[in-house]
């Protein structure tokens, strides 16, 4: 008797869960996945044909299929994947085709990382020109995103491509450079996969050399006058990058800066020309851990860099060894929580207005959980259609650490939509491969070309062969 | 309690429970933010279970093995179905609480009725066989849910590790009858 009533009561407790579970724990998460994913990843190998490249368009088209391209897929608002839609993963598709030390080029398939580039240029004395800090990415992806990195001489990314292949809507592979379809070729460079696929890529390069490493320690508001006068008046200087603190000992106060200065004697470039693997993850990957929990944490990392940054002034490092930053520390893991970046890039002369205001803004809001900001230069340049350095500007990338639940997003949307007013406020503008938390406004003042770019997508791809979220998102 | 029928119970639970352990991981993923919460579910199960022993020690001789267990395999078979309820990092905390609790009544018992069964003179050879077949059965059970769980879903397998626990309480308490 005693069993059979615990049985009962058991039973019911069973049904009971089983209920609960079904109705309410169950259905968001996969309602969620369904939405984003696209229902087939095409792999395109190395060794493809132009024709079998060609067939995966005709395909598309016959099929009306629509397609999206992806590379290491590190763009946050959903640039590579659309729903229902066809992935194209271009990842494989990356062999180094030529490497010409006489021109100083090198040509390149797209789905290669701008590391594999750096393995085939390095044992002839070469170096890229610009290049994304980290080297993990994709050439084709680094392209669409118009990214930049650490160079203060060579201007934009979009200078040093001298030529491209591209297989555009209608499956044709055609020649893009600044002298030939350069409407096309403008519109490519950071058109965010939206045109077609980019095949192959010539670039232009310069001369591996040593550098010797120059650090300094400064409040923000001597920043410009000591970045303008002492890193872009010294023609020496050839790369530049800064962090201001998030510490809050310091918040938005601190400064810290290191440059790369052509060695006197460049003689030993030998010695320092093997490229360095990524080295001491687990130190770094310790700090930003303690940065995430709480201001302690935050306060200790910042002491860590700074000290770090003491640490390796005067040190002396190849060009392309500075081109291959760490990365594999900021990977990060939980189920919960995720971490986004944000970009903002602002008018050198307004810099030192700009930096109490967005200190006001993250004070506002406790919560935000901002982890680094990093700080690098970028020259005028206006060669895409979709071109963020309207001037000379400084460009604040932040690492910001947020809850994954609705609510959370709904917190980071709203500061990040206030940052971005303020940096809208100073002429600035903020970097689009980001989670789509601006708004289409903001997207219109901070890239007087929207409009054009959107019709310069409706000219090249009328069928919307290609799509993305982030065209969803921001269509007129 | 005969001592067949006990290693028969033992191979059972540990069974549902070595189905649940390995993959138990899974789920804290799906609701923990860091490794640092794994180290806090997995160390609060082994802290109440020390905190438990003493008590349980104690209520052991007077109580008798057979309750004990049967408290054990029932707590066990509810406990589970809040499992897969499970969606703050505070509701695994305090399910691993309980888990530390029920668990070390299980290990207790099991220690007490072998020290009352096992003859002395052939005690290792007679644990030996204990452990043999018990983990033969976690053996089964583990590489069994591996399956389940790519078929069904992480929740399925508290269910049926539930229900297989149920079904050793129903065990536990006929035996109980029997000898009354």
């Amino acid at each position: 008797m005693k069993t059979a009533w615990l049985a009962l009561v058991y039973v019911i407790i069973f049904g009971l869960s089983v209920y609960v579970y079904v109705t309410q724990l169950n259905r968001p998460d996969n309602d969620l996945h369904q939405r984003l994913l696209p229902v087939e990843i095409k792999k395109v190998t190395s060794g493809m044909t132009d024709y079998a490249l060609q067939k995966i368009v005709y395909d598309a088209k016959n099929n009306g299929d629509v397609l999206s391209i992806a590379g290491m897929q590190h763009s946050q608002g959903g640039q590579t994947v659309y729903p229902n839609g066809l992935m194209i993963d271009m990842k494989p598709y990356n062999q180094v085709l030529e490497v010409n030390s006489q021109a100083k080029t090198v040509t390149v398939q797209s789905g290669a990382t701008w590391a594999d580039i750096q393995e085939a240029i390095n044992p002839y004395g070469l170096s890229l020109k610009v290049s994304q800090s980290q080297n993990i990415f994709t050439v084709g992806g680094s392209l669409s995103v118009n990214a930049h990195g650490l160079d203060i001489r060579h201007g934009g990314i979009t200078d040093t491509v001298l030529s491209m292949r591209f297989l555009n809507a209608d499956g044709d592979i055609i020649q893009l450079s600044a002298s030939e379809n350069n409407e096309l070729f403008y519109a490519v460079l950071g058109g965010y996969g939206l045109f077609g696929i980019i095949l192959d890529v010539t670039f232009q390069l310069t001369d591996d050399e040593l550098l010797e490493t120059e650090t300094a320690s400064m409040s923000y508001s001597e920043y410009p006058a000591y970045f303008t006068k002492q890193v872009k008046g010294n023609p020496h200087a050839k790369m530049h990058l800064a962090r201001i603190s998030i510490a809050p000992d310091s918040f938005m106060e601190d400064m810290y800066t290191i440059t790369y200065k052509s060695a006197h004697d460049q003689s030993e470039l030998a010695s320092y020309q093997k490229l360095k693997t990524e080295n001491l993850v687990a130190v770094p990957k310790f700090f930003l851990g303690l940065s995430r929990i709480n201001d302690a944490g935050k306060d200790s990392f910042w002491n860590a860099q700074k000290v770090y940054t003491q640490q390796i002034n005067g040190n002396l490092v190849s060009r392309n060894n500075v081109m291959r930053s760490d990365s594999e520390f900021m990977e990060y893991d939980n189920s919960r929580k995720t971490e986004i970046l944000q970009e903002y890039f602002v008018p050198v002369d307004q810099f030192e207005h700009y930096i109490p205001e967005l200190k006001k803004v993250l004070e506002d809001h406790p919560d935000f959980n901002l982890l680094n900001v990093t700080i690098r230069y970028v020259e005028q340049n206006e060669n895409a259609v979709l071109s963020y350095a309207k001037e000379d500007m400084f460009s604040l990338v932040l690492l910001i650490n947020q809850g994954t639940d609705e609510k959370s997003v709904q917190a980071t949307q709203d500061v990040v939509r206030e940052m971005i007013d303020v940096t809208l406020a100073h002429d600035g503008s903020y970097y689009l491969p980001y989670f789509g938390y601006p708004t289409k406004k903001q997207m219109q003042i901070a890239y007087p070309k929207t409009e054009e770019f959107f019709e310069l997508k409706e000219r090249f791809d009328p069928e919307h062969r290609f799509m993305n979220l982030f065209y969803e998102e921001y269509q007129p | 309690m005969n001592y067949k029928r006990f290693i028969y119970y033992q191979g059972i639970v540990g069974m549902a429970s070595s189905m649940i352990f390995p993959f138990y991981i899974l789920l804290i993923r799906n609701v923990g933010d860091s490794y640092a919460q794994f180290g806090w579910a997995y160390g609060l199960f082994a802290l109440t279970a020390a905190l438990c022993y003493p008590i349980i020690g104690k209520y052991a001789d007077r109580v008798g093995d057979k309750s004990l267990l049967a408290i054990y395999s029932w707590g066990m078979a509810i406990l589970l179905l809040f499992f897969p309820l499970a969606s703050e990092v505070w509701h695994v905390y305090v399910l691993q609480v309980l888990m530390g609790i029920l668990g070390a009544v299980q290990k207790n018992s099991e220690k007490t009725i072998l020290a009352r069964y096992v003859t002395k003179e052939i005690a290792g050879a007679q644990i030996g066989r204990y452990h043999v077949w018990t983990s033969v059965a976690a053996a089964i059970a583990v590489i069994a849910t591996g399956y389940l769980v790519d078929f069904l879903t992480i929740a399925s397998i508290f269910y049926v590790a539930s229900l297989i626990f149920a079904g050793s309480g129903i065990i536990v308490l006929k035996l109980q009858t029997i000898k009354q």
